[in-house]
């Protein structure tokens, strides 16, 4: 077994984001027990640091401005990267109050060619998200957890190597209360080496069974038995913002983090979509839906956001946004090969469709024409705009036509040079009036060949078409 | 030494600078001899912004570009139609040999819309796009020519003959009527970059109708 563990270390800061600057941190607990749980650099640099309570905070920064956590918002992030996860392994676990995902990598290195490149793919999609990340790799989970806390440690590949490595690191970064590593440190205890060498039924009369079975699977003593984390068969996720948000630009962060894990999501369980819905939110439970339909099979997120962007830009947002909703649940087969994206030969096609999906996006569906024949001798009918009920019917054998058409006749009353004998073309039963057609092709004082029919009935004459 | 074998020597070196034989233009035939004949590299220059004027609707402005947007079509390649003054005739074209499903055509009022659409669509796998505006702005035209660059296609701009009295970053600046007789177009090559400038008259075959 061979882990990947990454950990959010500013998960509570970065979800939190609002727009002022100036020092800011997220709190737990309440009353005197109301501690710093994260905050943002201009916070850290002013002295602010995690578990200080909130009032020496002020004490220290009376500019600081505290926000409480949202469990549940943490819970829907770190849920979703377990979900995002899902592309690099089938093998992922999430322990949402840690902040941190593992990935079980031994099995799926050889797609990945090397861990570096596979660790590389990892960091840097995290971060894609908006996400601060440290990662630590490691033969059991808790030892990769422990990796996350000590940036300089090289990854551990072999259970033979495990001891060595982490022999002399601190007891700070274990998994183990304070409290429990202040009176560790009491004992004289420091490094996790002295910490070992205690026996196991001596730290369980003085800590609990916890902590000599945390130090088992710490080590691969002890087989680490976790629930997996499965990946949901409907995809839903939510973002709420702390104040409403009215402007598009807003919205386009968090809706491009969205995007980005249900990218990973959706590669992880090799499936793509045409429909998307995403549903903002407003006060009094009213709402925006904006619906994409891509003309084929997509999962890329930078092209599916570039649709949404669009569709933003073009609506008017009625009231403040209070969350972002995302829902997916009928997912088809996607037209790209995983892994293989730079050399399918449908990748052109892929492009062009995105293309199509942009256009209809910014100017709708129906100015995005594809033309079509329809086997008809009536010249109005004798075309199409093709869509999914209308498919190309005619054939090219037609008669000499202009390829400028009137659709609405054109009533004219100055009649140009007509050249040569009329072509006689029954309109009647299509109009409900007894109406026949003679067509002339004629030249005007400019030179300009127009079509022109004249209506047998009331024998007025109209332009339909112009040989351009 | 003969003028043969000077000639010769001058074409079988790259290094050789032959005056007025400007650097190579990818181009694609216009599928008109004397209309190739004055364009550089023998075609609609790739990578252009081509500016049509006609004086009015219905004087080949289309059979101008329509060879040239077969061999495209041809060639498995797209071309667009944005904001054409009429229905592009869908018989009309098949029976011209176009294929329709290379065939996009844009339909939307807004001429910033169309103008947007055309960027797009010369940016990012149109091998040609026909854009009917009537925008005057330098900047919007800068705009096209940079996009069709980028994207390595035609950009063909149909415009007013009034728009050709301001100056314009296009490479090829025509003006289409037909002759009086009917029988031919008249173009006016106002500006070609690196070819040749001037008159003259194109045969059409009437139409059978």
């Amino acid at each position: 077994m061979l882990w990947v563990c990454v950990h959010l270390p500013h998960l509570a800061m970065e979800l939190r984001q609002p727009q002022q600057p100036g020092p800011l941190a997220v709190t737990d607990g309440t009353g005197a027990r109301r501690h710093i749980i994260a905050c943002n650099p201009t916070a850290r640099e002013a002295g602010i640091a995690l578990g200080m309570d909130a009032p020496s905070s002020m004490m220290r920064e009376p500019e600081l401005q505290m926000f409480d956590r949202s469990k549940s918002d943490e819970r829907r992030a770190t849920l979703a990267l377990a979900s995002w996860a899902h592309q690099f392994t089938s093998d992922v676990c999430v322990e949402v109050s840690r902040w941190m995902v593992w990935m079980e990598v031994g099995s799926s290195l050889r797609y990945f060619n090397s861990l570096r490149s596979l660790y590389t793919q990892i960091k840097t999609g995290i971060e894609q998200l908006g996400y601060t990340v440290s990662a630590g790799i490691a033969p059991t989970m808790e030892a990769a957890a422990l990796l996350t806390r000590h940036p300089d440690v090289l990854p551990i590949i072999n259970q033979s190597e495990l001891r060595r490595a982490i022999n002399s690191l601190p007891l700070a970064g274990l998994d183990i209360s304070a409290k429990a590593v202040d009176q560790l440190h009491t004992t004289g205890l420091q490094t996790i080496q002295d910490l070992l060498g205690v026996p196991a039924d001596a730290l369980a009369r003085r800590f609990g069974q916890d902590l000599p079975h945390y130090l088992q699977r710490l080590l691969g003593e002890r087989a680490d038995v976790r629930r997996r984390h499965r990946a949901p068969a409907i995809y839903r996720r939510r973002f709420d913002f702390m104040e409403g948000v009215e402007s598009t630009d807003g919205l386009l962060f968090p809706l491009r983090r969205i995007l980005q894990e249900f990218a990973g999501y959706l590669r992880g369980r090799d499936l793509a979509v045409q429909h998307l819905a995403v549903t903002l939110q407003h006060r009094d439970n009213r709402e925006t839906v904006l619906q994409l339909a891509t003309s084929a099979p997509q999962r890329n997120a930078a092209h599916l956001f570039a649709l949404l962007r669009e569709k933003l830009e073009r609506i008017a947002i009625p009231d403040p946004v209070l969350a972002i909703l995302l829902n997916a649940g009928e997912f088809v087969e996607p037209s790209i090969i995983q892994g293989d994206f730079f050399d399918d030969p449908r990748q052109e096609n892929d492009n062009w469709s995105a293309l199509l999906d942009k256009l209809r996006a910014r100017l709708g569906a129906e100015a995005i024409r594809q033309l079509g024949l329809s086997d008809d001798h009536r010249p109005e009918n004798a075309w199409c705009v093709l869509s999914d009920d209308k498919r190309d019917t005619g054939t090219a054998d037609t008669p000499d036509r202009p390829l400028w058409f009137l659709n609405e006749p054109k009533q004219i009353n100055d009649l140009p040079q007509l050249l040569g004998a009329p072509e006689r073309i029954e309109a009647g039963w299509w109009t409900g009036q007894d109406t026949r057609r003679d067509y002339y092709l004629a030249r005007t004082n400019e030179g300009a060949h127009w079509w022109l029919f004249r209506d047998v009935g009331t024998n007025r004459w109209y332009l339909q078409g112009l040989w351009a | 030494m003969t003028v043969e074998s000077l000639q010769a020597l001058l074409h079988s070196s790259p290094h050789v600078w032959r005056g007025r034989e400007t650097a190579r233009v990818d181009a694609r035939s216009s599928g008109y001899a004397a209309l190739d004949a004055r364009l550089p590299g023998g075609g609609w220059p790739i990578g252009a912004l081509i500016e049509i004027a006609s004086k009015t609707d219905g004087c080949g402005e289309l059979r101008l570009t329509l060879p040239a947007l077969k061999s495209w079509c041809q060639d498995g390649k797209s071309v667009a139609f944005i904001r054409p003054p009429h229905v592009p005739y869908a018989p009309a074209l098949a029976r011209n040999g176009m294929t329709l499903s290379s065939l996009l055509w844009v339909a939307t009022d807004s001429d910033k819309d169309g103008r947007w659409a055309a960027e797009q669509l010369l940016r990012d796998g149109a091998a040609a796009v026909l854009l009917w505006s009537t925008a005057q702005e330098d900047r919007a035209l800068r705009r096209l020519q940079l996009a069709a660059e980028t994207g390595k296609a035609c950009a063909f701009l149909y415009r007013s003959p009034a728009a050709l009295k301001q100056s314009s970053p296009a490479a090829v600046r025509v003006a289409v009527s037909a002759t009086h007789n009917g029988s031919g177009m008249s173009l006016d090559l106002m500006k070609v970059r690196g070819g040749h400038p001037g008159k003259l008259v194109l045969p059409l075959t009437r139409p059978a109708a």
